[in-house]
Parts: C-alpha cells; sequence; structure tokens
C-alpha cells in the first residue's frame, strides 16, 4: 500500500480513514486529529500547565509525547500501584521516557505513602481490583495537581476506551454515567479540569505512533485486568468495526455531538451536590470521601501478593 | 516463518509466505486490535510476509477504563 499524501510506502492502513499512511504522514494525521480535539473543546490553553498522568503503556506516554510535540508545558504524573513486576515494569518504562527526553516526571507510591496497593485494596474490599485501581488514580490525580499548582489533569483515554466505556453505559441506560462521558471536566472547587486529548484516537494510531516515534512502551496487559468487562465490550466493537469501520468513530463523536448536549443538565444538577471530605478536604458527596474509605480499610490488611487476586486467564483460540 | 506473539508471549513457527491479513485472519486475531511489525517496522496487511521472516504480531488492546 502506498501512503495516501505522498504515495511512499505505507506502513500502516487505517480502514476507517479509507487510507493507509507512512510514517510522517501518520504522525501528522495524529497531530491533527489531538489538535482538532484540544480546539473543539476548548482543552488547553498554551499558557496553562497540564500534569499528563502517565503509566508507562502506549496511551499516556504517547500523549505526554504529542503534547510536547504541540508545544504545551506537560509534566507527567506516575502512580506506582503495587501490582508486582507489572508494576516495575510500568515505571522503568516511564522513567526511561522521561529521562531520554528530559521532561519532568513526578511519582507517588500508593504503598509508601498510603499504606496499601491495589492487590491488598481488592482483597481487603473483595470488590474487582480495577474498582480500587480507578478510584485511587482518579483521586491522586486530582490532589497531586492541586498540590503542584497544575491547571489541567490530562489522560489517554483514547477512542476506544471511550467507544467501550459508551458501550457499557449504554447497555445499562446509565443517564448519570453517560452525562459525564464528556471529554472536558472544568475545574471546579478541589478539581483540576480534567480533559482526554485522544479521543479522535484509536488504541491501534496510539500504539503506531510511539512504534513510529520509537516510543519504548510497556507492551503486557496489567495482570488484573485480564476478562474485565471493558475489555468484552472492546472486543465486541472491534468486531463490528472489522466489518464497518468508522463505526466506534461515528458512535462516540456522534454521542458527543447529539446525545451528550441533551445530558448537559443533568451532568450539572449532580456536580451542584457535592461537600467537602472530613479527613482529606476533597469534593465528596458523603461525610468521608470514597478514597479515604479505601484508605482506612486497605491499609489495615495485611499485604497480599498480586497471585493471589489475578483474574483467571480466558482461553485464547491459540 | 516465525510469528511472535504478546500477552502472553509466545512464538508460532509457520511453512511458508503469508499476506498479513491472511495471517490474522488465520490466526484468528481481529485485524483493528493488533499492528504487525517485520524488522522493527510496521507493515500493512498487504504485505506478504517472507518465509524465513520473523514477524511481531503486536496487541494494542489495553484493559484499562
Amino acid at each position: 500500500m502506498k501512503c495516501r499524501v505522498c504515495k511512499d510506502t505505507a506502513v500502516v492502513d487505517l480502514p476507517r480513514h479509507h487510507a493507509a499512511f507512512c510514517a510522517a504522514h501518520l504522525e501528522q494525521l495524529c497531530r491533527r486529529q489531538v489538535t482538532k480535539a484540544i480546539e473543539d473543546f476548548s482543552m488547553i490553553t498554551p499558557q496553562e500547565r497540564v500534569l499528563v498522568a502517565v503509566s508507562g503503556g502506549k496511551d499516556s506516554l504517547a500523549l505526554w509525547d504529542i503534547l510536547i510535540e504541540l508545544g504545551y508545558q506537560a509534566e507527567g504524573l506516575y502512580i506506582g500501584l503495587g501490582i508486582g513486576e507489572y508494576s516495575d515494569a510500568s515505571a522503568e518504562h516511564t522513567r526511561r521516557f522521561a529521562t531520554d527526553r528530559s521532561l519532568t516526571l513526578h511519582e507517588v507510591s500508593l504503598r509508601d505513602t498510603y499504606g496499601y496497593d491495589v492487590p491488598t485494596a481488592a482483597a481487603a474490599t473483595r470488590r474487582v481490583p480495577c474498582s480500587s485501581c480507578g478510584l485511587s488514580k482518579r483521586h491522586l490525580f486530582n490532589t497531586e495537581a492541586m498540590a503542584r499548582g497544575f491547571d489541567i489533569v490530562a489522560t489517554g483515554h483514547n477512542l476506544d476506551d471511550e467507544a467501550a466505556v459508551l458501550f457499557g453505559n449504554t447497555l445499562r441506560w446509565d443517564l448519570d454515567y453517560l452525562a459525564r462521558q464528556v471529554p472536558v471536566l472544568p475545574a471546579r472547587p478541589g478539581f483540576p479540569r480534567r480533559i482526554k486529548p485522544l479521543i479522535r484516537l484509536t488504541e491501534r494510531e496510539t500504539a503506531a505512533w510511539c512504534i513510529v516515534r520509537g516510543i519504548d512502551y510497556l507492551v503486557e496487559e496489567c495482570p488484573m485486568a485480564q476478562g474485565n468487562r471493558h475489555l468484552g465490550y472492546k472486543n465486541a466493537l472491534n468486531e463490528v468495526e472489522a466489518t464497518s469501520p468508522g463505526t466506534k468513530a461515528s458512535f462516540y463523536l456522534g454521542f458527543l455531538e447529539r446525545m451528550a448536549p441533551e445530558l448537559a443538565d443533568r451532568h450539572s444538577e449532580a456536580q451542584e451536590h457535592l461537600g467537602s471530605c472530613s479527613s482529606c478536604g476533597a469534593p465528596t458527596t458523603g461525610e468521608v470521601c470514597a478514597f479515604c474509605r479505601l484508605v482506612s480499610t486497605a491499609s489495615a490488611h495485611d499485604p497480599v501478593p498480586v497471585e493471589l487476586v489475578r483474574r483467571p486467564r480466558r482461553k485464547r483460540r491459540r | 516463518m516465525i510469528v511472535q506473539l504478546r500477552n502472553p508471549r509466545r512464538e508460532l513457527v509457520l511453512e511458508g509466505t503469508r499476506r498479513v491479513n491472511a495471517l490474522l485472519d488465520e490466526l484468528g486475531l481481529n485485524r483493528e486490535a493488533h499492528l504487525v511489525i517485520c524488522n522493527g517496522t510496521l507493515i500493512t496487511g498487504d504485505v506478504v510476509i517472507d518465509a524465513d521472516a520473523t514477524v511481531e504480531i503486536r496487541p494494542v488492546i489495553s484493559g484499562g477504563s
């Protein structure tokens, strides 16, 4: 195949664009898509400082790389989740990326700072690991950004992530979650602005960006995420995408254009009922926020190795 | 050809040549969920892989939300 732009040998074919691209024009496509997302949703101004939530995976490192490429003031925040060798490897990839590019990386360890890790939290709460992992990351990205004087937290959620979440929320007709599924959550007391600049790029495109840019990201999946519902939704959408290229984009971007505005009032009403956590001061609907309750429960539990709470691997076809 | 797969890491040895898309179909792998790398370079679905080549099929789907 030839590159649609320059007719040189292509390195990646993107059926949803009915085109293939060489490395240079794949980079151009990705930069344009991120720029369009940032501009369409007024995500960042050049004067603002952005804290990028980084994990060592393809999406977060691609996001950090693209924001720097586009000239934004972006620093990274890595949270050590304590998921055994997986976390050790993800920290290594993240640190190497930052060091090689002379970028500033901030780090927080759940075990060292809060006395627990994700496997222990999963055992202590008897809930799936992704629950305490997501709760911890959301809370710490907010509080660390506020404490360090950042205006914005940027996360590497891509088109596949958002389409899968939308699919799940729609299957349940969960209107509160649907109302919140927007690429920008405005700043308010206790919260920086939260943005998702990769919503116009698929996972395949962010992975291709990393490969052509020489970014050594962590390819292995989180051992605790295997078999989760979110992955099932992604697989289902990719089955549809294989026969109808562009379905994921029209599903999610069509939602943003035509459905999200209808739900905007519902989102605003939910935000009006927040108080402050009596323990940490973070915004919450209860007296004590969910993160402080998690810390209390998980830090009192004996440490649990990752192998004891790992999900069973599903059978593969080959 | 030698085909390197991930999650978990493993290798397959296949006889003869294959087009990239035919290889993915043969292994039951969704094209939207994988990239194929040969000699450190991404290759498109129409490329014919040599019988003595080593290729990596890299999954691109991650589990977080």
